[in-house]
């Protein structure tokens, strides 16, 4: 760490942390609504409640990792302060407080209904002005040196795409077919672009500095890459227009362009590993390099190949609509953006709190904990989406019954869900201990 | 490759997808009025659709296939219900399925009732490049089947009735019905089933054409 103002990110992953934790306690009492078919909770929190704020949790953690990535990032890419830390301390607690808004206004019924933009309007307004802030505040301190690095002006991009697309998913629209086709403006460009974007310039950033390769090459490959993944993932949005009233042509549009998706992550695979392969620094922060890897290793199989695996229109209109989403949902949000938030993390903290050496071993164990687990429970929603593809879509079973087929899978996905929560309880007791550390620094 | 040629790359391949989403979405626009039968988009399925956006129905059940995946999918669910049979239920979902995976009640007014139910009956009219796909199962004729059962297939009654251990708990067990009830019986009940229980929240199949009711009646009358 080379300036003082990159201090404010501590505060940003403190509270993804919290609520990343916060998530995982959703996910299980959201999981347990389908292991146990008797639900106690029915009338304080049913099930869309739980999985709008398990969702929401999950949208918000990520973004304040974002956030606290991009205020760790851009001061020592421009080489300056920020621009005002009294802003970025200020815009973190108003996300909070919308966040804490949303959730308690969605325990007493108040929703705007469209999956992931649960949100009523008066709080997206406020999620507006959070964006605004903290876009005003990156740029300024961007415009300080006007040190345009690659890195930077990627970042940049996909900060601005990021903010820009969520004013597709603000307003009602009367048609549900025209609801649902800007609303994948926000979902899917954001996770196959905004995301993306903002996901690799960190990714490069932490590899440059852990890896001291040359910068040259590192922003080469970041421009092919995210190149690659904007032209095989704006046009790729058609595999969501194959059966919601958009025309056939969607049905090709879509499946070539998504088929060509695994592509760009791929080459993110290679390219890491040569990074690290061709390291000219001694790598002491060994935990974060792994997060890196796992990163790109696990957003390869749960982006890439979970998401190739359904992407065809043939193999899609059996599967669309069934577990078999929810097992590639999970799987690469963990892989593709809770993994590089952990990656940024574990780079940063230590550097914020002044500690050359540290124990890792508690890291670790966090580390194969969560990734084994998520992998069982990718595993088991699998089995249960495809038991519900086999009796439901194929043998045309009703769906009530059908679900009484998958149980046994939906108690090993819940049982799993209890192990990535041990492994995140690792993680979390992990980061209080980091954070704690100052005083011996 | 130069950085120079990797920064092209990132400009000429984000245009090119930009452009043809762009066009794409100009045309689609286009086409979406007709294949949303636009004109039957009435104020009533608009105030239906806030209704199902303010109860956060989408989050447990898929609409469009997009969605929870907690509660059936709702795109073509009144291509085989009675709009009076799921008026009913929304009063009280929990009476009528009063076991196992529940939906809650929610309280709905009559008029939301009446708003929800012209929105999913306008959603059933989407063209939705036909998904979700019909079974294999019902798309291959089964050899030497009673055409009764085609017709208990088709007209989806396991939904609420066990048969030989399938199917839904909202209507009695028909497994031995034949052995319970005349034909007779059987068929005022499909006619209409308020006919035995005014309480009865089975909708009416007097829509169907006399055959199939011929058809099914036989067919449940003979399980014994």
């Amino acid at each position: 760490m080379k300036y003082e103002s990159q201090k404010v990110a501590y505060k940003y992953f403190l509270f993804a942390t919290l609520l990343f934790a916060l998530q995982v306690v959703f996910g299980l009492l959201t999981g347990a609504k389908y292991v146990w078919n008797f639900d106690p909770l029915i009338h304080i929190l049913p099930f869309n409640t739980s999985r709008a704020i398990h969702i929401n949790l999950l949208v918000v953690w990520l973004l304040m990792g974002f956030m606290g990535g991009a205020y760790y990032l851009v001061p020592e890419e421009a080489e300056t302060e920020i621009y005002s830390p009294w802003l970025a301390n200020f815009q973190l607690y108003l996300f909070a407080a919308i966040g804490v808004a949303a959730i308690a206004g969605y325990i007493a019924g108040w929703s705007w209904g469209m999956p992931f933009l649960e949100q009523p309007t008066i709080l997206k307004a406020g999620i507006v002005v959070v964006a605004l802030l903290f876009l005003y505040n990156i740029f300024m301190t961007m415009l300080k040196t006007r040190k345009w690095t690659t890195i930077q002006g990627v970042l940049l991009g996909g900060l601005v795409l990021l903010a820009v697309m969520f004013l597709f998913g603000v307003f009602f629209m009367k048609n549900l077919a025209t609801q649902y086709y800007f609303w994948w403006w926000v979902i899917h460009l954001w996770v196959e672009g905004a995301w993306e974007l903002v996901t690799a310039a960190i990714m490069a950033f932490v590899l440059l500095k852990l890896t001291g390769v040359d910068r040259e090459r590192i922003e080469k490959w970041l421009y092919i890459e995210v190149g690659l993944v904007l032209f095989t993932g704006i046009a790729g949005i058609g595999h969501h227009y194959y059966w919601i009233g958009t025309p056939g042509y969607w049905l090709w549009v879509g499946g070539i362009f998504s088929a060509l998706e695994p592509a760009p992550i791929l080459l993110m695979v290679a390219d890491t590993l040569k990074d690290v392969r061709d390291r000219k620094a001694g790598i002491t922060n060994r935990i974060a390099l792994y997060w890196a890897v796992g990163c790109a290793v696990m957003h390869f199989f749960g982006a890439g190949v979970w998401g190739f695996a359904q992407t065809l229109p043939q193999i899609n209109k059996w599967t669309h609509g069934t577990q078999v989403t929810a097992s590639h949902g999970h799987f690469a949000f963990f892989g593709a953006y809770a993994m590089l938030n952990l990656t940024m993390v574990y780079f940063a903290l230590p550097q914020i709190k002044g500690l050359k050496e540290f124990s890792q071993r508690l890291g670790f164990k966090a580390f194969w904990t969560m990734n084994f687990f998520m992998i069982m429970m990718v595993l088991s929603l699998t089995v249960a989406g495809v038991v519900q593809v086999y009796f439901q879509r194929i043998m045309g079973l009703d769906y009530l019954t059908t679900q009484g087929y998958m149980r046994l899978w939906y108690a090993a996905f819940g049982a799993s869900g209890l192990g990535f929560a041990a492994g995140c309880l690792m993680y979390v007791v992990d980061f209080f201990r980091l954070g704690k550390s100052t005083a011996k620094s | 490759m130069t950085k120079a040629q990797a920064k092209a790359v990132f400009y000429w391949g984000t245009a090119l997808s930009t452009i043809i989403l762009l066009v794409l979405t100009y045309n689609s626009l286009g086409q979406l009025p007709k294949r949303t039968n636009q004109q039957m988009l009435t104020a009533e399925v608009a105030q239906g659709k806030w209704v199902w956006q303010k109860h956060n129905c989408n989050d447990c059940h898929t609409i469009l296939g997009i969605g929870g995946y907690y509660a059936p999918d709702l795109t073509k669910e009144m291509a085989h219900r009675d709009p009076g049979w799921v008026k009913n239920f929304l009063k009280d979902p929990e009476k009528i399925f009063p076991s196992g995976r529940q939906m809650p009640n929610l309280h709905l007014t009559d008029g939301e009732i009446t708003g929800l139910v012209a929105f999913l009956g306008w959603v059933n009219g989407i063209d939705t490049n036909n998904w979700p796909p019909k079974p294999f199962a019902a798309s291959v004729p089964v050899q030497g089947e009673n055409p009764g059962e085609a017709v208990f297939r088709a007209q989806g009654c396991s939904s609420c009735h066990l048969l030989d251990g399938i199917g839904g708990h909202a209507g009695p067990d028909l497994t031995r019905v034949g052995a319970r009830r005349s034909s007779q019986w059987i068929e005022e009940q499909l006619k209409n089933p308020k006919s035995h229980n005014p309480d009865s929240i089975m909708p009416g199949f007097a829509k169907l054409p006399e055959k199939d009711i011929e058809d099914l009646t036989s067919y449940l009358a003979g399980l014994k």
